[in-house]
């Protein structure tokens, strides 16, 4: 006997939703934190370390992620550190965007102009006050839309980590429609949960956008 | 101590890649002193100035500024950089910072003084540059002079040595010219050492003790602007000030 898609199928998919946010929140955190030190560098003006940084960017943004959460999966279970599969995706995804919201921000903070940092230096500010206090506050705000387009990307790219048996929201659907045989309907509410997850991000990015475009007209 | 020597420079040399941007560039510069630096675009003026404060490296010769000698090192940068003060064509004040805290940052960042102390030297510069009613605005709301007389303001909340001015009524429009030329004046009178590179021979005139002219990266001639402007000695002073004058 076949179940129907009830309340019990609905309450899975809305722990399959949690997970899928808690994930984002996670991969967001570290990536905001690492992606910040990969545009530092990148920009630090030492050409061995921005060569590195270079490469760094270069091996996660052409490598397919679902690659990378394989090699952190399986290719680290290899080497005797078994992870939990929710702990290896997490690192997967930080990495990952570590690389995208550091190239993101890499731009931005190159796009402030170098009159900026001039006049900073001209007024003896040091390097962590010249970045905190005059370049990066406005470089957030350059990069502000490219970087709220990249969480709605993050949200939902968190499906390929049903690739490692981490059960998120996209595969909490296709076991629900698998039991049920009721797909549309079960990919129905799975897409209306994305939408409602990442609708008012990606609004809030295109009103940022067009404020921002305001701004600058002053 | 009228003849105290603020800034020295000797032999000194700058490459841009294979491109040589001073040659041999010998300058002395005494407390009080005031200094416009003319010459065509390209002829090195700009850099000059900006090897000062070390916003530009120089490959040979020595400069010292105010008994420190500006070397790779950067508490040697960090010394002569609270002692020069720096005026730029573009402005380039902080768009995301009031007018206040524009002024308020450096002093608070760099030379750590407090908060309140900070306010109020500020608003004092601010009223000495006639814009103290603005303190609360964004640059963004304010006209060009008004900006540069507020970058003006803001480094003079450092408690400068030496004032550099590079081309500052160069992007200006020509209203507001007099305004930004004026609170310069009234700086000069004040008695703050200046360098100060522009084509506003009206104010060499008024203001310079000498007036230097460079090309191709070299002092060629240099006076006090009385003989400078009558009597100009080589011929490629003749030409550009010819060049120059005929369009005032």
């Amino acid at each position: 006997m076949t179940p129907h898609f009830g309340l019990a199928e609905f309450g899975f998919l809305l722990r399959g939703l949690q997970w899928t946010v808690l994930l984002t929140l996670v991969a967001f955190a570290g990536g905001f934190t690492a992606g910040l030190a990969v545009a530092l560098l990148r920009t630090c003006g030492h050409k061995g370390v921005e060569w590195i940084t270079r490469i760094y960017i270069g091996i996660f943004q052409g490598t397919p992620l679902l690659l990378q959460l394989f090699v952190v999966y399986y290719g680290l279970a290899l080497t005797g550190l078994k992870l939990d599969a929710f702990v290896a995706v997490a690192i997967g995804f930080t990495v990952n965007a570590s690389a995208f919201l550091g190239e993101i921000w890499r731009g931005a903070i190159q796009a402030v102009p170098r009159g900026q940092t001039e006049a900073a230096m001209a007024l003896g500010l040091h390097y962590s006050s010249r970045m905190r206090d005059i370049v990066l506050p406005q470089a957030i705000r350059i990069s502000l839309p490219a970087t709220i387009g990249y969480l709605v990307q993050l949200i939902k790219g968190t499906s390929l980590a049903a690739i490692v048996g981490f059960i998120e929201l996209a595969r909490a659907g296709q076991i629900v429609s698998n039991q049920t045989f009721q797909p549309l309907l079960v990919f129905g509410v799975v897409g209306a949960m994305y939408f409602i997850l990442c609708w008012p991000l990606s609004w809030w990015g295109s009103r940022m956008e067009a404020r921002l475009a305001l701004a600058s007209q002053r | 101590m009228q003849d105290q020597i603020l800034i020295e420079m000797k032999g000194v040399q700058k490459w841009y890649g294979g491109y040589q941007a001073l040659r041999d560039v010998d300058l002395t510069v005494r407390k009080g002193e005031k200094i416009v630096l003319c010459g065509p675009s390209g002829s090195g003026k700009s850099t000059l100035i900006r090897c000062i404060n070390r916003l530009e490296p120089i490959q040979q010769g020595s400069i010292v500024v105010n008994g420190h000698r500006l070397d790779d090192s950067i508490k040697a940068i960090d010394v002569v950089r609270q002692d020069v003060g720096m005026v730029f064509q573009s402005f380039n004040l902080f768009p995301h910072m009031t007018v206040l805290q524009n002024c308020m940052l450096a002093p608070i960042r760099a030379r750590r003084i407090g908060k309140a102390e900070a306010e109020a030297t500020a608003r004092k510069y601010l009223e000495r540059v006639r814009i103290g009613d603005q303190a609360d605005k964004y640059p963004a709301q304010l006209s060009g002079g008004q900006q540069q007389r507020v970058a003006i303001a803001r480094a003079l909340c450092m408690q400068p040595k030496v004032m550099l001015f590079d081309e500052p009524t160069s992007a200006l429009d020509p209203e507001m010219v007099k305004e930004v030329l004026d609170t310069m004046i009234g700086l000069a009178n004040d008695g703050m050492t200046m360098i100060c590179v522009t084509h506003e021979m009206g104010f060499a005139r008024q203001v310079a003790d000498r007036v230097i002219f460079m090309a191709e990266g070299q002092i060629i001639e240099e006076g006090a602007p009385e003989a400078f402007f009558r009597n100009p000695k080589h011929a490629r002073t003749r030409q550009f000030l010819g060049e120059i004058l005929a369009h005032h």
